[in-house]
């Protein structure tokens, strides 16, 4: 590594290690080192591990001694007793108050540890300090016990501080060895540790980069720029540590808009910009304005209860409005004044007001038309619609579709394809296009839009059509009108990468977190 | 509408009857389909075949090889050939005499006879799909028109239809090995399983049998399979169609003729006597062609189509449409092809002119007059709140409105109380989708519930319809556009949650409160109602955490639910 690249890298702890050496070097123990730089422990040896790692300090030696210390429970010995302590002045007292004193005793009393007793015990004995005679009974010999002395001027000196384990004696070494935490014994009052001591002195790369480190104007380097450092201009005198811009960047939530929602969004936009004024609908409607209305006879296939949701309850819409729903009837049964024949049948006026979740966004569109539409005029909707489908990748129950009308006296065919043509170019960036005939109950001519889309190739962008007689004329409009529909699900799937439509209303939050809309 | 199988080889015989075959390329077909309103859905190069699905649920003439090809043929020939025996004064000697009371039951039939076409195995298949296909859709399930085929040779005119006791008929019926009565046949054979509920309520049941009383069939259920079985190789049939409209019966029997004569049958018409009067008479030659010549100005079709016409061209255009065509001053007189019966309005005869002219010989006009586009009230409202939301740091979601009342109220410790009132799906299909959300917090918790490995914290909302009950409605229901938002991470807190409302209402401009509620699905005392100008538009608190458990969400969640429709109204 580029040496100098290697000094801007280097972290204010590091610096101050480094030069804590001096022009000499030498070599410099730990607690030298401390004091040399006047860093905390914990700090010096994050900067000493690191300038290890770099390669520009090297342990100069190394030395491992023992210490011992108290643990917590060594600390409540100190307090107050150890158990060996303990049972020895239990004995005592049962001596010369004439007492007896029982090995269970000691259990129940304090809650003493059966192996700990037994140990006390045993060494006290040994010690001649202490009797078991007939019954299991200790007494007291009166005799003083060695250990219980040792034991007590080692918590006595350990409460002080921690103390290097070869300054004892053989016989405390071997209490501290016996009374020390290990594995598979834990409570004790002695803890023995390595204590590390090691001295450092500078890689031959280390004394270079002192060195150069000496050469620098010493400007005391900083990581963050505080507002302390601007408000005193003393950012002027610090170094800011270079960071390495090459990592990945940490992941955050971010705030944003649902991906489908976005394409929705643009879609909205693109027709609000080519005139289009937005509707709003009900999702429950009367099967009189999502059908009836719309010239689809009580009898049509696509009115059966395996294609259209019912509502429970309410079953029935309190009235139908009038006169629509007497126009309705009469273009339904015989033509009426539209100058249809009508389809010849009994309307039903009970099954116009029964209630369904809205199955077509033209309900929307047939509520407008009723409700004297400006002419010329565009009318849009974005709607939920439902139908009773088996759900699967390309079914949904619950979907979007877009769709509208155009009023005006110069509609007629033609300038269906007109409008049809602006439709392929603004929403799906298509050149080519080519009208099918096609079939809907509400409008005749019927056509459907195929285009040629950038990405996908043809594709059906959507159906339209010039609206019956039979539609326009019992909701009282006299001009001319297109209905229109584009099924947009295709587009926005390729978009955002799906190919389930279940997708598009996904739960799964690291999905929508992470799909990017190209539009 | 009906998608439909057809064989290549086939469709180009009954395209070219001399037997001068030119193959048709698939490409072409396809253009050619564009006249039928077809769409070639599949195409199997080994066998041929190809599924072809049309959409006119108006023209069931197309819903066969024959009627593709009729049309098609029509177009390239310049003309239908009129089929002589619609000739008005046709004698027959084949008759069928109608009994009296069928008028309640099954009141219509037509018939004819078809000789002198040997039925081949793709004739024999597409006279079985046509069957179904017309009883199916066009026939309602059969309940307003049935269809049978017979060996003609078999049946001894006249042919009586009538109506017998359930037990005092019986035949072995086509399917089975065994002779049934009428009743057994409703009770055991699967076709009277399916269909049998259309004659639900009738003690006298229909049947058609022939001048020695050998049964025909039991319209609508199924043919005998004595008489009624045809097989490839027969060369005389009877084809007879019932129902409960005399025009659609007489309309499904004109199909059948014309197929057949297409074919190459000669097709004998029967004389059906009905006990009285009908709309056509006593007395009821079938075939027979019950459409009626219609006028319309020339003015008309080009006002549609936006495009001046010539008479001329008018009358070529549908003429090469099958149509009966005389042209008068400024309008044309136009009658349709027997086979078709979907003349309802002019605008009917000006689709029929562009297709027949081709979609694409009309250029495309742009609609110049000029409009103001618009966003809906509630529409920028809600756009306005989503845009704050995201600023806030939440992401936005999409849910179902249709789901369950286990998610929407149960799981949300709502069931018996005012908020657990639903707009419910009467025939449901799948518990999954039997209601429309009432409120927002659901669909978020739905989010919320399958993303415990997605990062934390997690700020989710969405903005859409709901649908709230209230029978002060014409509907039943108020659809209203809610925003919902959840806070979820190990800390959540309802000040942090009341901090976003603060920050969203104070931009949408409302002054509000927070009132103290007791909602079942947030923590007693870390709720509260949202009050605007005096008047609830919502509520926020700390989700209950029998909620959560519900849901298995094991974060602490924070929410609000702000009705903007009546935040809007609000003003």
């Amino acid at each position: 590594m580029d040496r100098s690249a290697l000094i801007d890298g280097l972290h204010p702890l590091e610096i101050k290690t480094l030069t804590a050496f001096g022009p000499g070097g030498g070599v410099l123990p730990t607690e030298q080192l401390a004091a040399a730089t006047g860093l905390e422990p914990s700090q010096l040896s994050m900067a000493v591990e690191w300038l290890l790692a770099k390669q520009l300090l090297l342990v100069a030696s190394e030395t491992v001694t023992p210490l011992v210390s108290l643990t917590p429970l060594g600390e409540t010995y100190f307090e107050g007793y150890a158990p060996v302590e303990y049972i020895l002045s239990a004995a005592r007292d049962a001596s010369s108050t004439g007492k007896r004193l029982t090995i269970p005793d000691l259990h129940a009393k304090e809650g003493l540890d059966p192996s700990d007793v037994s140990k006390a015990v045993g060494r006290l004995k040994k010690e001649g300090a202490l009797l078991i005679v007939q019954g299991g009974c200790l007494e007291s010999t009166g005799r003083p016990s060695p250990s219980a002395e040792a034991m007590r001027a080692l918590l006595r000196e350990l409460h002080e501080g921690p103390r290097e384990v070869g300054g004892f004696p053989e016989a405390s070494r071997q209490l501290i060895q016996e009374h020390a935490v290990r594995r598979g014994s834990t409570k004790e009052p002695f803890r023995v540790e390595d204590r590390v001591a090691r001295s450092y002195r500078l890689s031959p790369d280390g004394v270079a980069v002192a060195g150069q480190l000496a050469a620098q104007p010493t400007l005391e380097e900083v990581s963050q720029l505080s507002p302390e450092l601007l408000k005193d201009g003393s950012w002027r005198t610090k170094r800011f540590r270079k960071y390495t811009i090459s990592l990945r960047a940490p992941r955050i939530g971010t705030g944003k808009k649902h991906p489908y929602r976005e394409f929705l969004d643009a879609v909205k936009a693109k027709l609000v910009s080519m005139g289009f004024q937005e509707m709003r609908g009900s999702l429950v409607e009367t099967e009189f304005w999502n059908m009836d209305a719309l010239f689809m006879p009580q009898f049509h296939p696509a009115r059966d209860i395996h294609d259209v949701y019912f509502v429970k309850q309410p079953t029935h819409a309190a009235r139908v409005a009038e006169p629509f729903l007497s126009r309705v009837t009469a273009a339904h049964e015989n033509g009426g004044t539209t100058g249809s024949t009508g389809w010849g049948y009994t309307f039903n006026r009970e099954r116009a007001k029964r209630l369904v979740l809205r199955s077509q966004g033209t309900a929307v569109s047939s509520r407008t038309l009723a409700a004297n539409p400006s002419v010329p005029g565009k009318y849009f909707s974005i709607a939920r619609c439902f139908r009773y489908d088996q759900v699967d990748a390309t079914h949904a129950t619950d979907f979007f579709q877009v769709e509208g009308i155009v009023l005006g006296e110069d509609i007629n065919f033609r300038t269906l394809l007109g409008l049809l043509n602006l439709f392929a170019r603004e929403v799906a960036q298509a050149k080519e296009v080519k009208f099918v005939p096609a079939y809907f109950p509400f409008t005749e001519p019927s056509v459907e839009l195929h285009v040629r889309h950038p990405r996908l190739g043809w594709m059906e962008l959507g159906g339209a059509g010039l609206f019956r007689s039979e539609v326009t004329l019992p909701l009282g409009v006299t001009a001319p009108v297109i209905a229109w529909g584009l099924g947009l699900d295709r587009m926005a799937m390729v978009a955002l990468g799906i190919h389930d439509i279940r997708e598009l209303f996904t739960d799964n939050l690291e999905l929508i977190r992470t799909t990017r809309g190209l539009f | 509408m009906p998608t439909i199988s057809i064989f290549k080889s086939d469709l180009e015989s009954l395209l070219d009857a001399d037997r001068k075959h030119r193959a048709i390329s698939i490409e072409d077909l396809e253009n050619w389909l564009m006249l039928v309103k077809g769409e070639l859905k599949g195409h199997n190069p080994d066998t041929g075949e190809l599924r072809v699905e049309l959409q006119d649920s108006n023209r069931p003439d197309l819903w066969c090889c024959e009627g593709i090809a009729r049309q098609i043929r029509i177009k390239r020939k310049g003309k239908l050939k009129p089929y002589p025996f619609l000739a008005r004064k046709a004698k027959t000697p084949l008759r069928l005499i109608v009994a009296p009371g069928l008028e309640h039951v099954r009141p219509y039939v037509a018939a004819c006879a078809a000789r002198g076409y040997r039925v081949t195995e793709e004739g024999l298949a597409q006279l079985i799909q046509t069957q179904e296909k017309l009883a199916d859709i066009f026939g309602h399930k059969r309940k307003t028109v049935s269809i049978g085929i017979y060996q003609l040779q078999k049946i001894r005119f006249p042919v009586t239809y009538e109506l017998v006791k359930p037990d005092d008929a019986r035949f072995t019926p086509l399917g089975m090995e065994t002779v049934m009565t009428l009743s057994e046949i409703l009770m055991v054979h699967p076709k009277g399983l399916e269909h049998g509920h259309i004659l639900a309520g009738q003690n006298r049941l229909p049947i058609l049998r022939d001048a020695r009383n050998q049964p025909l069939s039991f319209p609508p259920i199924i043919n005998s399979r004595e008489i009624g079985e045809v097989r490839v190789g027969d060369d005389e049939l009877f084809v007879e169609v019932t129902g409960t409209d005399l025009s659609m019966v007489v309309l499904t029997l004109n199909i059948f003729a014309a197929n057949l004569a297409d074919r190459g049958a000669t097709i004998e018409p029967v004389e059906v006597q009905y006990p009285k009067s009908t709309a056509i008479g006593k007395r009821v030659v079938t075939p027979q062609d019950l459409g009626k010549p219609r006028t319309i100005k020339i003015d008309t079709i080009e006002r549609a189509l936006g495009q001046e016409l010539s008479e001329k061209t008018v009358k070529q255009a549908l003429e090469t449409y099958g149509y009966d065509v005389s042209v008068g001053k400024g309008t044309v007189k136009a009658k349709l092809p027997p086979y078709r019966q979907d003349l309802l309005h002019a605008m009917d005869v000006v689709e029929d002119v562009a297709m027949s002219c081709g979609y694409g010989s009309f250029s495309p006009e742009m609609p110049a007059q000029f409009t103001v586009g618009s966003l809906s009230r509630i529409e920028q409202a809600s756009d306005r709140a989503r845009e704050l939301m995201v600023g806030l740091g939440f992401q936005e979601i999409i849910s179902n409105i249709l789901g369950s009342p286990e998610q929407y109220r149960d799981a949300m410790r709502l069931a018996e109380t005012e908020w657990g009132n639903m707009v419910e799906v009467d025939n449901v299909m799948s518990l999954s989708f039997s209601c429309l959300r009432q409120w927002m917090l659901p669909s978020l918790l739905r989010v919320e519930a399958a993303s415990n490995r997605a990062f934390y914290p997690h700020r989710l909302f969405e903005a859409g319809d709901v649908a709230i009950p209230d029978a002060a409605h014409d509907l039943g229901s108020r659809t209203e556009t809610v925003l919902g938002a959840v806070i979820a991470h190990a800390a959540a807190h309802f000040s942090e949650i009341h901090s976003c409302l603060d920050v969203l209402l104070y931009h949408v401009g409302k002054e509000y409160s927070l009132e103290p509620v007791q909602h079942p699905s947030f923590l007693e005392g870390r709720a509260g109602r949202i009050l605007v100008a005096g008047k609830a538009v919502g509520v926020i608190g700390e989700v209950h955490p029998e909620v959560l458990e519900r849901w298995q969400i094991a974060v602490p969640v924070v929410a609000f639910d702000v009705n903007l429709s009546q935040l809007t109204d609000l003003s």
